[in-house]
């Protein structure tokens, strides 16, 4: 049955972190409706079990409609957050669910002492590289052909700041 | 003493001596040891040989006897599910004693279900109609009731009770890498050997999937030949634009079995020329290392490539275009004299269509011979090839032509016997016999499958063109040993987006065993870009390890440029710091060389080349700086938002360049006395005796092109028609830092910071703008310097777009200050119409 999602208040959208064995077939249904990229149930459960604090999911009237999957880790003597998966269903778009969802994330993320935060989209994916701009990202590197399907790939970059920069050289600009 | 109890002693007894193999940095074992481990790649050596010892000596897996072949103690010996069966066959039936074999249960560590999933797959699922047959219910059930087997008639099932859900991926060599690496078979997204036909090419050739002849009928045989000659041409064209070969070119049957098609002359000709010519083409790209990102080009799986001598492959080519040839005038004969000419056997039995037939197997015929002499031709030392590979460039574009042109009579006799192809990879639109893309997809790395869309026959045809041409403009390039002609060369050449192929011919042309066309020392060409005499090219100070160091730099940038755009601004990022490094190297050096030879005259040889090479790799790192700066726009890398600062940084790293170009080229004219001034305004106070050279001014003219802009953005924002979103996370200082960072790190240029982009941007303003107009200076420089290039004409139209785009933001400019910037009626927006990467402001009133 289709529900009309126009009148969806965002107050009627609950968000949960990963709460257990449950949560992955809902998960796992909704990357696989709608990620192009095909992943094992090892993948899944390498994000999930380990970093369950990181990954979300947003449920409304019960049935879930997005989520965002993470890791976090050294990588070249950086500690970074990555965000390895990130949806909510079609009909469910333009609500800022998934604003949501991945602001969450990188705020533990933040909390937890991430200098930076990476991640792929396809070039083509106009809402999420949106999405992700508003948010500070920046685009570091095209990724040619990086996904299965044979579309290109931005890789993502969202750096956090350093108190010690700050007070140098922004004080004078604050407006 | 209990079994469990039995072997936990055992297994107590390996750590004791693990533990004392690395106390005693010694091992122990009952049998000789002829590897004994060691090196930095071990945690620890003794502890991983201990171990090893160990493991050898005690280690037993039971195997359960239940269930029966196939699907229990069986599975495929070969191809990518292969482990499995390997496994099972190992552990069953070795011959002889396997050492870890458990004979009882009772001694062993694990316990096996030996269950083949691959065979389940092949024995219960296929064959596989629709989406329901993925569903792995079936499978689920039959290994639960092996296990339900196993466990109501032995102690031993989940009797550790250990790993819990999830448990797995906490192992400390478990990471991402090992969890995407495992592909859950069945799953049609994931597991690219499922969907296939056949089991094996013989299966598929007992099927009757690839006959030889292709039909009885010898009319249908040419017409079959013909399809399966198009569907090559398609898959090759596919296969170059970036897929692998397995799934192109070798989804042909007959291609993979290459004696099975010698009784087909045609077919069998037609086969080993294309063989031949990805054997060529492969070479080429593997070893320019341009495919880099693109490495599932050069993928082979021991597929039959090399099996031809190249000489062969075109004397029998040549043989069967022979024969066609006389048919193609036999027929012609006859039908003119009506008469049958008796000494000719015809090509197939149609006199109607014989004519038809004969001139689109030629067509096809000469297109492969051209092409594969163009790729001998490209390949020649030092060049030598070239002018002959322009007439086979020619050759092929005619051919191609005609290929295209029997489309029309192919169609039209193919009418009554065609499958319609709906993919249409073939001229007469026929479905083509003896191809299977699922047969090699079992060949090919465990990994999930791409999608593979094999180009039509006219997107084919036109790839060809394009290549063609491409090669073309390499072929008819003049190897100026000018290496600053070689750079810009190569950067024309990339705006038009050529693709893999050509690209790694350019490469090969350009770099050959460590000399520009393989012809030009490297330190001769350098000697030459700064601007040194002829008699300096040999001079011993080559043999400095920073002269070496920079030829290595010279030749790595060379290849870098021939890459695709992506890679391309990523490697030459990386490079910048390279650079910059050998650059205070050379300069140390300098100093040194100063000091030891007691202040040399300025006259002295290695003074000079000191002096001139540092200049000249000053600039070159500048240029490098400006040309990654510039393939962010083509690569898409900036938003709207990061404009200001991205022509800010432009700007800036345009005034270094200037500066430095200005500077070199003041020394090899003879007037390095004067030094240039470090303003930019310099033209107005140089005095009368040196003139800015024109290549300075029009670098110049981008530069205020690139300060207008920034400015212009800068303005936008600081009047409040354009403000970028607050980031909850970050803000504009960050992403300054992220988008300049290579560039910062190799202090390009020196002392600039986001302090300095946001002093000199805070207070732009529209009404200052318009009194020094940047553009207006950008269009004036532009419109000056035109006659010093009257004839070059890619300088030319670059100046044009300039004073385009200048033209356009000043009047714009004057509008928005007319109507005062916070106007509601006034709508800004920007276009990279006129240019590719200096935008041009619209604005427009509601």
């Amino acid at each position: 049955m289709e529900t009309t999602t126009k009148e969806i208040d965002a107050s009627e959208i609950e968000y949960v972190t990963y709460g257990g064995e449950h949560h992955l077939p809902l998960i796992m249904n909704l990357v696989d409706q709608e990620l192009s990229e095909p992943y094992s149930i090892f993948t899944y459960r390498y994000f999930v079990y380990l970093w369950p604090q990181l990954s979300f999911l947003a449920f409304h009237n019960g049935k879930c409609v997005g989520t965002v999957v993470c890791k976090m880790g050294e990588h070249r003597n950086t500690f970074r957050g990555y965000i390895a998966m990130l949806v909510v269903i079609n009909s469910y778009r333009g609500k800022g669910i998934a604003t949501e969802l991945v602001t969450r994330s990188i705020k533990m993320m933040m909390e937890s002492g991430c200098e930076e935060v990476t991640l792929e989209a396809e070039v083509t994916n106009k809402g999420a590289l949106a999405l992700y701009s508003r948010l500070g990202f920046i685009r570091a590197k095209r990724l040619f052909h990086y996904y299965l399907n044979g579309v290109d790939a931005f890789r993502l970059k969202l750096l956090f700041p350093r108190p010690e920069l700050h007070h140098l050289s922004d004080a004078p600009f604050e407006e | 003493m209990t079994r469990l109890d039995r072997v936990e002693e055992g297994l107590a007894e390996a750590r004791a001596s693990i533990r004392e193999a690395i106390r005693s940095m010694n091992y122990t074992s009952e049998k000789p040891e002829y590897f004994i481990p060691k090196g930095s790649i071990y945690r620890n050596p003794h502890a991983f040989h201990q171990s090893h010892i160990e493991m050898v000596k005690r280690f037993k897996v039971w195997v359960y006897e239940e269930g029966e072949k196939p699907i229990v103690h069986d599975g495929p010996l070969n191809n990518i599910y292969a482990i499995e069966g390997q496994f099972i066959d190992e552990m069953e039936n070795s011959i002889g004693n396997n050492p870890f074999k458990a004979r009882h249960p009772n001694e062993a560590h694990v316990f096996y279900l030996p269950i083949s999933v691959a065979n389940v797959v092949r024995y219960v699922y296929e064959p596989i109609m629709s989406k329901k047959d993925y569903y792995r219910d079936r499978l689920q059930c039959l290994v639960e009731d092996y296990v339900g087997v196993i466990a109501h008639k032995y102690p031993y099932w989940n009797k550790t009770n250990d790993l819990q859900e999830g448990e797995l991926i906490h192992g400390d060599n478990f990471n991402l890498f090992a969890a995407m690496s495992a592909v859950e078979i069945m799953d049609p997204k994931m597991d690219s050997g499922i969907v296939s036909t056949y089991y094996s090419l013989d299966e598929a050739i007992e099927n009757g999937a690839a006959p030889v002849p292709i039909s009885a009928d010898k009319t249908t045989d040419v017409l079959c030949t013909i399809d399966i000659m198009d569907h090559l041409l398609a898959c090759e064209a596919t296969w170059h634009t970036g897929h692998s070969l397995a799934q192109t070119v070798y989804s042909c049957l007959y291609l993979l079995q290459p004696e099975r098609t010698s009784s087909h002359a045609l077919l069998h000709s037609y086969c080993k020329v294309t063989r031949a010519t990805c054997n060529a083409v492969l070479s080429v790209v593997s070893d320019t290392r341009t495919h880099e990102e693109e490495d599932l080009f050069t993928m082979t799986y021991d597929l039959p490539l090399s099996e031809d001598r190249d000489e062969r492959c075109l004397s029998m080519l040549n043989a069967v275009e022979e024969t066609i040839s006389r048919q193609l005038r036999a027929c012609k004969v006859s039908s003119s004299k009506r008469r049958v000419s008796e000494d000719i056997e015809t090509l197939q039995s149609n006199p109607d269509l014989e004519e038809g037939y004969c001139k689109a197997l030629l067509c096809r015929l000469r297109f492969r011979k051209h092409f594969y002499h163009l790729l001998m031709s490209m390949k020649r030392p030092q060049g030598r090839g070239l002018e002959l590979a322009r007439k086979h460039v020619a050759s092929c574009i005619v051919e191609i032509d005609h290929i295209r042109k029997s489309s029309e009579f192919l169609r039209a006799s193919a009418q009554e016997m065609s499958k319609q192809n709906i993919d249409n990879t073939t001229a007469s639109g026929c479905q083509p016999i003896g191809f299977d893309a699922s047969l090699n997809s079992r060949l090919s790395a465990p990994t999930p499958p791409r999608a593979i869309k094999i180009l039509c026959w006219e997107k084919a045809l036109d790839y060809y063109m394009k290549l063609l041409q491409d090669l073309d403009i390499i072929c008819s390039y003049s190897l100026d040993p000018s290496l600053e002609a070689a750079f810009l060369f190569v950067v024309k050449f990339q705006k038009s987006q050529p693709d893999l192929v050509s690209r790694a011919h350019l490469q090969l042309l350009l770099v050959q065993d460590g000399k520009l066309y393989g012809r030009d020392p490297i330190f001769s060409v350098i000697t030459k870009a700064a601007g040194l005499p002829e008699g300096t090219k040999n001079h011993d100070i080559q043999k400095n390890q920073f002269m070496v160091q920079l030829g290595q730099l010279v030749i790595n940038l060379l290849k870098i440029l021939c890459t695709n755009a992506a890679w391309q601004r990523r490697k030459l990022g990386k490079m910048l710091q390279d650079w910059r490094v050998t650059s205070v190297q050379l300069e140390l050096a300098f100093k040194e060389f100063i000091e030891a030879s007691n202040s040399p005259g300025t006259e002295n040889v290695c003074f000079k080349i000191f002096q001139h090479t540092l200049a000249w790799v000053e600039e070159q790192t500048y240029w490098i700086a400006s040309r990654f700066l510039i393939l962010g726009f083509e690569l898409e890398l900036y938003t709207a938002h990061d404009y200001c600062m991205v022509y800010w940084y432009i700007y800036v790293v345009l005034i270094k360049l200037c500066e430095k170009k200005n500077l070199r080229m003041a020394m090899s004219i003879g007037a390095a006395k004067k030094k240039a001034k470090k303003k930019k305004d310099s033209s107005k106070d140089a005095g009368m005796d040196y003139q800015i050279p024109a290549a300075v001014l029009f670098l110049q003219s981008q530069m205020y092109l690139a300060e207008g802009l920034s400015m212009m953005f800068a303005a936008l924002r600081n009047e409040h028609k354009v403000v970028p979103p607050q980031s909850p996370f970050s803000t504009e200082h960050e992403i300054f830092i992220q988008q300049f960072e290579l560039l910062q790190k190799a202090c390009l240029p020196d002392r600039v910071s986001y302090m300095s982009f946001k002093e000199s941007t805070v207070h732009a303003n529209f009404s200052t703008l318009a009194m020094c107009d940047y553009f207006k200076e950008a269009q004036r420089i532009a419109k000056e310097v035109k006659s010093s290039f009257a004839n070059d004409p890619d300088k030319m139209a670059e100046l044009r777009r300039i004073e385009q785009v200048a033209e356009h933001n000043s009047i714009a400019l004057n509008v928005i200050c007319r109507v005062g910037a916070l106007d509601p009626s006034l709508n800004i927006s920007f276009t990279f119409c006129h240019h590719p990467f200096f935008a041009t402001a619209i604005v427009k009133r509601s």
